[in-house]
């Protein structure tokens, strides 16, 4: 199976790969993993003023999974809690032109961003926005 | 599940995790003998396809059966779950946070050790790795396909962490 080259480009040169502190009152972190490959995701916002003014992610998975979580990474940064809420995994999966059996690793991004804002969020001791079910 | 998918049936054999490994392969010998073209009796393409056909179901199940892990993965899906689908109902059960986090602890750890630990940690993820089949395969004779199935889940994400500390060895 090809790659295309914008996964390519994100594997071969992933950004924000990293860590940030977990015990920041104004970082959030989620950690998803894929059962039925073994993937893990890691990925964290750091929140200032309601703006994600970093963001890091550590994945161990494929290709289409670095790259799904390296180009979340690239988008949230400066992006409100809200608008981040509102990453789909299909704008991932067409940013990427990731093929239908790889549209899971999109997902697993969507659902790290989604569990990073909820962690953020319960630090603030928010309730956690209303949201559908991840689209699997 | 028809006798097409369900390796057991195909070999008739009972669906217990449990095996004869010479059951399994005489079994083997005696269909595959069977589904051999050579053997095909009357002539025609659909017979020959069909035999062809046969001969392949029986080397996908005799692959499953001859395999601890995918034997015990055959049964969990012939119990309603199937591991390869992300179905929340009849998908793989999801681990929890505490494991997840863990197995990116243990990458952490992969990266910052130096060969003797990376040794080490190996051998403490395989060993993890096989219990977690023995405790599928427990879970499984006692009838409890979901505990089964977050065992296997949990045996994926070791042996995925096997695999990758294999093509990272120099």
């Amino acid at each position: 199976m090809a790659y295309s080259n914008k996964v390519i480009d994100h594997y071969e040169h992933p950004r924000n790969v990293g860590s940030l502190d977990k015990g920041d009152q104004s970082v959030g972190t989620g950690i998803v993993g894929a059962p039925a490959c073994g993937d893990v995701m890691k990925l964290q916002i750091k929140v200032e003023n309601g703006v994600i003014t970093d963001a890091k992610f550590k994945t161990y998975g494929c290709g289409s999974a670095i790259a799904s979580s390296s180009l979340v990474t690239e988008w949230v940064k400066g992006m409100s809690v809200d608008q981040a809420m509102q990453i789909k995994n299909s704008q991932i999966a067409e940013e990427l032109s990731l093929p239908p059996v790889k549209i899971h690793c999109s997902v697993l991004a969507e659902d790290a961003i989604k569990a990073a804002i909820r962690d953020f969020q319960q630090k603030q001791g928010a309730a956690p926005a209303a949201e559908g079910e991840p689209q699997h | 599940m028809s006798a097409d998918t369900d390796p057991f049936a195909l070999f008739d054999l009972p669906r217990r995790h449990a095996a004869s490994r010479d059951a399994i392969e005489q079994r083997y010998l005696e269909l595959s003998r069977a589904a051999h073209p050579d053997n095909v009796v009357g002539d025609g393409t659909a017979a020959r396809r069909a035999a062809v056909e046969r001969a392949s179901a029986v080397n996908a199940a005799y692959r499953v059966l001859r395999d601890p892990v995918l034997r015990a993965e055959a049964l969990v899906k012939l119990g309603g779950i199937d591991l390869d689908s992300t179905d929340p109902e009849r998908g793989a059960p999801h681990p929890t946070q505490a494991f997840l986090l863990e197995m990116i602890d243990l990458r952490e750890r992969l990266e910052d050790g130096g060969p003797d630990g990376v040794a080490a940690l190996r051998d403490d993820v395989e060993a993890r790795c096989d219990a977690a089949l023995d405790a599928a395969v427990e879970a499984l004779d006692a009838g409890e396909v979901r505990r089964a199935a977050e065992h296997l889940v949990a045996r994926r994400y070791f042996q995925r962490f096997l695999d990758e500390t294999d093509s990272s060895a120099p």
